[in-house]
């Protein structure tokens, strides 16, 4: 192998005195090897050494490691992961993105319609900053449910008219009264719930995943994003890249997002007059150069550009076999709704999800946009409860009965909760609500966790919690260990730290939400 | 001479349950310690007395190790005897243990006395006699004490089943399926019976049988049916932790807020013996059968390994234990794999716990084949074309828990011979001839 041309390494250098050579050769050779020869390349070294001292030890781990990560991290084979056994092997996020309000869909708050236009008592809100939004506002009037709450299931859980479908499935839900966040703001809120931080730069639950357990088909990547479509109707906060960013990992960690319309990946087919043996033969030729510099050089970058362009040309067939859907029965659309034909709905995102499952995709995020009704709930939380109700009800239904819901988990949840109090002009037919961190609703499903249970409890006002706490660390915490990870052990040196997702902040596994 | 006050003892100062000075307990909870000295030391005796056959230096120097030994029993017995008087400990395990001390330090003391007629003559048998019979009591003795401190099931709790078995056999009391015997039962086990036991009785009451527990201890009853309120006991358990009176007390582990919420319901319910069913309380099956452990491949490791690296079907591990075992992965290959793949994972049959063959290639002649894969807790059939033509070959796999055979040609026929795999707790038929069997399957699921 030839030398790097920054290759310093004396250890692997050439060692001229055990080449077969004529006696006199290698005699003349170590007389070379002079002080001043000795010194010279001292001096050098020393260098070197210091430079590596100042970019950390991550650079030189690159040497060490397999060709197949890159950035020179352990992959999972040296991680030891899963920690444990794991009860699910895969996980699917269903992510309502503006923040859903809790108190008109889950958290049933009876006592409310007596309160109606009271203000709520200043015990309740206490000293609480709320958003510029409503700061302003001269009262805080009760706001209660404009929707009905009946039982359901054999627990008897109570659930919004809003929900009919979903509300079916509440005997297999662990629903979680009590997630509260720290932030107040869509994007930080956004951005802890999906990275365990609000400052952008961190990796996604999704990209922490990807890099603890790897992969389980290498037909598709471990990760995918699916994003429903806009509805112009909705108020829709942005949702951005950096949600399924891999930050400090390498980006092969990253979510890969599939569009929402038209081909799933971008020039996934070939372009006209090109065939699947041209493109091979193509490849083939990329590869052998490739395979020449990483012999050359001893860059495992190189390789790991292989690994893509051979990842890229599986996926030719992998998604479009993925995304075809012709091979469903017609009790797949009976179950998921017309809808679900239809690419970039909710439901067709969900039926997505579960091809996905079922070919070992990993960690799938849908995200659903327009959760952010800060006015006209009335008008458009049925919109939104109407896109996304099936669709929940029809994928946690169908990985039942497939047999998959056994080692999948699926989460439901958005960023935060909205107030009790009416965010403008509140009337019989209508009010708004305003972003509440302080206690929000989501769900989990499958597997590790404890189905049938309601965890938690918030005040009359669903204002403030009152048992069992749930913050956004400890609900990450709870899904790694239903994927058989040890949140404290899954870490990465960075920036002097062992960073992981759940923070500096000690978190907790909740037991109480476990199977 | 020395004897009478010891075996006195018990006569001249009574335990009477009730507690003494404070000083009393401070030295007597040096008893737990101390008490290893003379255990070790009368462990050493024989010891140094067989070795002695080849090093008569050794044999010299157990008749000092025995000396030692009986001023440690004294010493113990002095110390245990004050932290039972201190603590008013008393109870059948109390009252086993010290005399279980003070017969130790006597058969020491005998020793002490025949070992130099032994010496002297070593036709003289008593002295090893002696030292036998030290020896069991010992072993009796000590183990009457960790029954005090940990419970008298201390030992068996996490033995695997055969042994539990073995030793539940003498006391084998056919165990009701009545919510006490099922659920509040088991946590006056796990958190008060080391205290409230037959081992010790503090505060005069025992929690090893209902009607103990119902007459209560010495501040009256301790459950008051349909006023948990009113029961001392719930009262205790959920007083602040750190309360002088919290149960339970010196830093032992607290009830669950879940077995809290069992014994109210149970007493406000009317705290019965016999009721199966709590109104609001819904307790789901321990679904979990602890893993059975695979043995040890690590020389198949590099094979595995190699298959990681390249294209095609792989073995990963379910965690970082490789006693875990390795799950069968054919998501990469689903196309190519068939039975005749699957036959080339013979060899690593036993080490295999899950098989997805979901979507692959395999047909029924694999039955055959998977057979063999005898630590099998998970197969995936699902949209494979099996019909379930040799299904049965499957009963062997003891402890198989899953099967997904959704998608697939399988008829009810074939999915009735199942019956026999009683491990079986999912089985899912989704999507094929025997559906209508479906609901049948559905009730074998626990969910």
């Amino acid at each position: 192998m030839k030398q790097h041309p920054l290759c310093t390494d004396t250890e692997h250098e050439l060692d001229v005195s055990r080449l077969a050579l004529p006696a006199e050769v290698l005699q003349e050779w170590a007389s070379l090897q002079t002080r001043r020869h000795f010194l010279g390349r001292a001096g050098k070294v020393m260098g070197w050494a210091a430079l590596a001292g100042l970019v950390g030890d991550r650079s030189l781990q690159t040497h060490a490691s397999s060709p197949k990560t890159p950035a020179g991290a352990p992959g999972p084979d040296e991680l030891k992961l899963p920690h444990f056994a794991p009860k699910a092997k895969r996980a699917i996020y269903l992510f309502m993105s503006g923040g859903p309000p809790q108190l008109d869909m889950w958290d049933y708050k009876p006592n409310l319609a007596a309160q109606y236009d009271k203000d709520i008592p200043d015990s309740v809100r206490g000293a609480q900053q709320v958003t510029g939004m409503t700061a302003g506002q001269a009262r805080f009037p009760v706001a209660p449910s404009h929707w009905d709450f009946k039982r359901y299931g054999q627990t008897g859980t109570y659930v919004s008219d809003l929900l009919p479908y979903t509300s079916k499935l509440v005997d297999d839900l662990t629903i979680i009264k009590s997630t509260n966040t720290d932030a107040i703001n869509h994007e930080p809120a956004i951005m802890l719930m999906n990275t365990g931080n609000m400052n952008a730069g961190k990796p996604c639950l999704g990209s922490w995943l990807a890099y603890g357990l790897g992969s389980m088909n290498d037909n598709l990547p471990t990760f995918l994003v699916l994003q429903t479509k806009l509805n112009p109707k909705q108020d829709n906060q942005p949702v951005s890249s950096r949600l399924w960013g891999s930050g400090f990992l390498s980006s092969e960690y990253a979510g890969v997002s599939l569009r929402s319309a038209g081909d799933p990946v971008l020039y996934i087919g070939n372009p006209d007059g090109v065939d699947s043996a041209t493109r091979r033969q193509m490849l083939d030729a990329v590869n052998q150069i490739n395979r020449e510099t990483y012999e050359e050089v001893g860059d495992p970058e190189t390789n790991s550009r292989i690994a893509q362009y051979e990842m890229a040309y599986r996926m030719q067939t992998s998604v479009p076999e993925l995304a075809d859907f012709s091979k469903e029965p017609q009790t797949t659309w009976d179950l998921y709704g017309e809808e679900a034909k239809e690419p970039g709905t909710f439901a067709y995102n969900c039926l997505m999800a579960r091809r996905m499952a079922e070919r070992g995709v990993r960690f799938t995020q849908v995200y659903k946009r327009g959760w952010d009704v800060h006015g006209n709930v009335v008008g458009t939380l049925p919109q939104l409860c109407g896109e996304v109700d099936r669709g929940c009800y029809a994928l946690v239904t169908d990985l039942k009965q497939r047999g998959l819901l056994d080692d999948t988990l699926v989460i439901w949840g958005g960023e935060f909760g909205r107030t009790v109090y009416s965010q403008g002009g509140l009337s019989r037919e209508n009010y708004g609500r305003d972003h509440h961190p302080r206690c929000f609703t989501t769900w989990m499903t499958g597997g590790g966790v404890r189905p049938g249970i309601s965890y938690g409890e918030t005040d009359d006002y669903s204002y403030n919690i009152v048992k069992d706490p749930v913050p956004v660390r400890d609900f990450n915490a709870t899904i790694l260990h239903c994927l058989g990870i040890d949140h404290n052990k899954l870490t990465y040196k960075f920036q002097g730290l062992d960073q992981k997702l759940t923070g500096t902040t000690p978190a907790n596994v909740v037991t109480g939400l476990l199977a | 001479m020395l004897s009478l006050p010891l075996v006195g003892l018990p006569w001249i100062v009574r335990l009477n349950g009730q507690p003494h000075a404070d000083w009393q307990q401070f030295l007597g909870r040096f008893h737990p310690l101390a008490v290893h000295l003379p255990v070790t030391l009368i462990l050493l005796v024989p010891l140094l007395e067989l070795a002695g056959r080849r090093k008569p230096a050794l044999r010299e120097a157990a008749g000092f190790v025995l000396g030692l030994a009986f001023a440690g029993c004294i010493a113990s017995v002095m110390l245990g005897y004050l932290l039972a008087f201190g603590s008013g400990a008393a109870g059948p395990g109390v009252t086993r243990h010290m005399w279980g001390g003070i017969l130790l330090t006597l058969c020491t003391m005998l020793c002490l006395l025949t070992r130099p007629l032994w010496a002297v003559s070593a036709a003289d048998k008593g002295y090893p006699a002696l030292l036998a019979i030290t020896l069991i009591l010992m072993m009796w003795a000590a183990h009457q004490g960790g029954s005090i401190t940990h419970g008298s099931n201390y030992l068996t709790v996490y033995a695997p089943r055969p042994i539990k078995t073995i030793v539940s056999l003498g006391s084998s009391q056919a165990k009701s399926d009545s919510f006490y015997a099922q659920h509040i039962d088991p946590i006056w086990d796990k958190k008060c019976l080391s205290c409230h036991g037959d081992g010790q009785v503090k505060g005069k009451l025992r929690m090893d049988t209902f009607e103990a527990l119902m007459m209560g201890g010495k501040d009256g009853p301790v459950i008051v049916p349909n006023k948990p309120e009113d029961s001392l006991l719930l009262k205790r358990v959920t007083l602040p932790e750190g309360h002088k009176q919290f149960m339970p007390a010196e830093g032992k582990p607290p009830l669950s807020k879940e077995e809290i919420t069992w014994i109210r319901a149970w007493i406000q319910q009317g705290a019965s013996p016999t009721v199966t069913h709590l109104e609001g309380i819904s307790i789901r099956e321990q679904r979990d059968i602890p893993l059975e452990p695979v043995g040890d491949y690590s020389a198949l490791q590099p094979e595995i390994d190699r298959m990681k690296s390249v294209p095609g079907a792989k073995l990963l591990t379910v965690s970082a234990k490789p006693s875990d075992g390795l799950i069968l992965n054919t998501l990469d290959v689903v196309d190519s794999f068939g039975d005749a793949q699957l036959a080339q994972f013979e060899k690593y049959a036993p080490y295999i716990v899950e098989v997805d063959l979901a979507r692959t290639a395999i047909t029924d002649a694999s039955f055959t084949t998977l057979a063999q894969f005898t630590h099998l807790r998970a197969i995936h059939l699902d949209n494979t074309s099996v019909t379930g033509n040799g299904i049965e070959k499957l009963a062997g796999l003891k402890q198989l828990t899953y099967l997904n055979l959704s998608g697939t040609k399988i008829t009810s026929e074939s999915a009735a011979r199942l019956k026999s795999l009683r491990s079986l707790r999912h089985i899912y038929l989704f999507n094929t001839p025997a559906q209508p069997l479906a609901p049948a399957a559905e009730a074998r699921k626990t969910s």
